[in-house]
């Protein structure tokens, strides 16, 4: 397998997945926005915010590919199935416990449950499964992710040919 | 129904975090704390169900009288108990976390000996998820734990009698000799944190300091100090942390009817209220309050914009099915629900709100990115779209709509703001458009909202009964303050709506059986319209009336019953504060040079 195609991949992949997501977004299904949420990590400016967050957002989809390759290497197989699966269970461990638990708590202007007066707030939490941000936000998320999944196995799997 | 056992509204305070917020009766029981946020079921509701709501009780276990005062500029309550046999003081408060290992939720109660020895007696009753669901008490590292579902709290006491475990309750009994304590940790999806005494009295000490620094920083200084920063507190108690929301009440279902049906969940931020709350964080210098909300505000309405929902969960949520529980309601004013189907009410004057409160944001300095300013430019168009349809109103009637003039009031104020906001080039979009419908709805409100006969704006188009809500038109700048159909309309609501110093809402019908208290905000809106039209000293004699009918603490609901002066409605109430702080503010501009 090929290391540079998992990169080519993550790469695809995450445009695909931020593809989908601000499609929903138009669409009104969901008001999840992850390079925002990545970028007013380091900024209060909206505008900035988001320049900065795509960058961030496309870094962790190439890391992201890279450990789908360690795991396609690990189980000496690849292809849009298997991605499309490490794709669901990466939309499970994202909505339950990456963005919906971790982000908020290193998150300088995000909210979570241990926000008491002494903070203001500036982004509210996901919730469980990101739910707060639109109730069929896990189902985008599941469907960006299967795809994300699908296109770096399919990238992994013809790149080693 | 024993009345007797309902503490009355009015004497309560609150104490919070900004996650929830619990009421203190001057009895010592604490009947309203919901777990673990303010939205979540309640655990102590005897405010609602005295039977079997459950209840936080501390009070001297002999005949007492009773004050309380919140410790100067601060959220901590001090309830001080006289007895034959001595005196003691309770401090109560829910303490903020600091750096050390904190509980989820922790509401502390400490008990001081003022004078003599005084027996004491605490119970903890909790019923979880409004009392439907099953409570189990167990101990646990000899410290005593009711739990049901993923809430568990646990009851940590100090030197205030052995606690014992009933089938549904936790109970003590002391002497009040030196110095006591008993703190509620909470605990959700988490394992529970047991507090130390240290740690408890630090949190509380640091607590205190926390509001007071916050309290201190208001930068408003004129001759309602007292009532405004009271007001401030209340409606920072009410901000949600977690997200920035501003709750409208504390409270689901307290009555605005005794015995009837008006009772309603406020535990929702409104949109309605939208400007009044970044104006008054504004004015009194809480920037950072505005931006959250402002933020929160523009993330909430993501989903819906253009269109706008009458109001959102705390969580940003539009859900918020109504449903009624089984509980008898205070003083038997049943149903007790939860939940609002006012969410799918059309409302047309939350759109003139919206776009008020990113005027006053962007008159601030405070920075609008693109994307906000092409929702808010969609706005305007879609103002232009939908004026003319009838709506439900700023009071959301359950009756059949109409064409209300507050509402066409605010979609002219909304059409002028962004008209403002395009002339300061904050946002762009058809300012020609915008003019031609603004001076279209100012030609309904002058030809089918005003009355001859009653010289005044009336409460819809072509009616001519009278309603409070368009004394807003003057404070919002639907016209001049002083023009001889504003000042007519003031005086004219003010005769046909006013009760004493107080104001009902409106007259005419409204869908819903019964009747209801005059309306507080309206009352202060009054002030502040007789303050804009130059009548400063009508303006500040009836403010004067109005900050003497708060609660012993400095509180208010949503209304006040005109003839013994009753608290009605839920509380502490986001709204009454606002207009309060809108009144105090004007008055102190219209006596500036």
């Amino acid at each position: 397998m090929n290391l540079w195609s998992a990169v080519v991949g993550g790469l695809a992949g995450t445009l695909v997945l931020t593809t989908v997501l601000r499609a929903a977004t138009e669409l009104r299904l969901t008001r999840l926005d992850l390079p925002f949420l990545l970028g007013t990590a380091l900024t209060a400016s909206r505008q900035r915010a988001k320049a900065i967050g795509y960058v961030a957002h496309f870094s962790f989809g190439i890391l992201f590919a890279l450990g789908y390759f360690v795991l396609f290497v690990t189980l000496q197989a690849s292809g849009a199935a298997l991605g499309a699966a490490l794709g669901v269970a990466q939309a499970a461990f994202a909505g339950t416990a990456l963005v919906n638990v971790l982000l908020p708590i290193v998150h300088p202007r995000m909210g979570s449950g241990f926000s008491s007066s002494k903070e203001h707030t500036l982004l509210e939490e996901p919730g469980f499964m990101m739910r707060n941000y639109g109730r069929a936000t896990p189902l985008v998320g599941l469907v960006a992710h299967v795809l994300y999944g699908a296109i770096v196995g399919t990238f992994v799997q013809y790149g080693s040919r | 129904m024993d009345i007797d056992r309902y503490t009355p509204i009015r004497d309560h305070a609150a104490i919070g975090d900004g996650r929830t917020i619990a009421l203190v009766g001057l009895d010592g029981s604490i009947d309203w704390l919901c777990l673990p946020d303010l939205d979540s079921p309640s655990v102590f509701g005897s405010l609602l169900d005295a039977g079997s709501g459950g209840a936080f009780t501390l009070a001297p276990d002999l005949p007492f009288e009773s004050t309380h005062r919140y410790v100067e500029g601060t959220n901590v309550l001090v309830t001080e108990y006289t007895t034959p046999m001595g005196a003691v003081r309770v401090t109560d408060g829910m303490t903020l976390p600091g750096d050390d290992l904190a509980p989820f939720r922790e509401l502390a109660r400490t008990v001081e000996r003022i004078a003599g020895e005084v027996p004491m007696r605490w119970s903890v009753t909790p019923r979880f998820g409004y009392g439907r669901d099953r409570t189990t008490i167990a101990v646990r590292h000899g410290i005593p734990v009711a739990s049901a579902g993923k809430v568990a709290l646990a009851v940590n006491t100090w030197d205030a009698g052995s606690p014992r475990l009933g089938p549904s309750s936790i109970e003590g009994r002391f002497v009040a000799r030196g110095d006591a304590g008993i703190a509620i940790s909470v605990a959700a999806q988490e394992p529970l944190v047991f507090p130390s005494r240290d740690d408890v009295e630090r949190r509380m000490k640091d607590t205190a300091e926390f509001w007071r620094t916050w309290a201190h920083t208001c930068v408003y200084d004129g001759a309602w100090r007292d009532a405004v920063e009271r007001s401030a507190l209340a409606l920072k108690l009410l901000v949600f942390a977690p997200s920035g929301a501003v709750a409208a009440a504390a409270t689901t279902s307290l009555p605005e009817d005794l015995g009837g049906e008006r009772n309603w969940d406020y535990r929702f931020c409104w949109l309605r209220d939208s400007a009044f709350t970044v104006s008054s964080f504004l004015r009194l210098g809480y920037v950072a309050e505005a931006d959250a909300f402002f933020w929160w505000l523009m993330h909430a309405s993501q989903l819906t914009h253009p269109r706008l929902r009458v109001l959102y969960g705390l969580d940003g949520g539009v859900a918020a099915t109504e449903t009624e529980l089984p509980l008898a309601g205070y003083r038997g004013s049943a149903p007790v629900r939860v939940g609002n189907a006012a969410v799918g009410q059309v409302q047309l004057d939350i759109y003139g709100s919206l776009m008020q409160a990113a005027w006053v944001y962007t008159e601030a300095g405070r920075p609008i990115d693109g994307e906000v300013a092409r929702r808010l430019a969609r706005t305007a168009d879609l103002v232009c779209d939908i004026w003319r349809e009838p709506d439900s109103g700023i009071w959301e009637v359950r009756s059949e709509p109409r064409h209300f003039t507050h509402s066409k009031m605010m979609c002219w104020v909304a059409l002028d703001r962004a008209i403002g906001l395009a002339g300061r080039g904050h946002i762009h979009g058809s300012v020609d458009r915008w003019s031609a419908q603004r001076q279209a709805i100012g030609s309904f409100i002058e030809s089918r909202c005003w009355s001859e006969s009653r010289r005044s704006y009336v409460r819809s188009a072509g009616s001519s009964e009278l309603d409070a809500s368009v004394l807003l038109g003057a404070l919002l700048g639907y016209g001049d303050p002083h023009d001889p159909r504003m000042t007519c309309t003031i005086d004219a609501i003010r005769s046909d709506l006013g009760r004493g110093p107080f104001l009902d809402r409106y007259r005419g019908t409204d869908g819903m059986r019964g009747s209801e208290g005059a309306f507080l905000a309206c009352s202060f809106w009054l002030v502040e319209a007789l303050a804009r039209s130059g009548r400063r000293s009508e303006a500040s004699s009836l403010m004067g009336e109005l900050v003497s009918r708060a609660n012993d603490v400095g509180l208010y609901s949503e209304e006040i019953d005109a003839s013994d002066g009753e608290f009605l409605g839920n509380f502490p109430q986001a709204l009454s504060h606002l207009a309060l702080i809108g009144a105090a503010v004007a008055l102190e501009q219209m006596s500036s040079p």
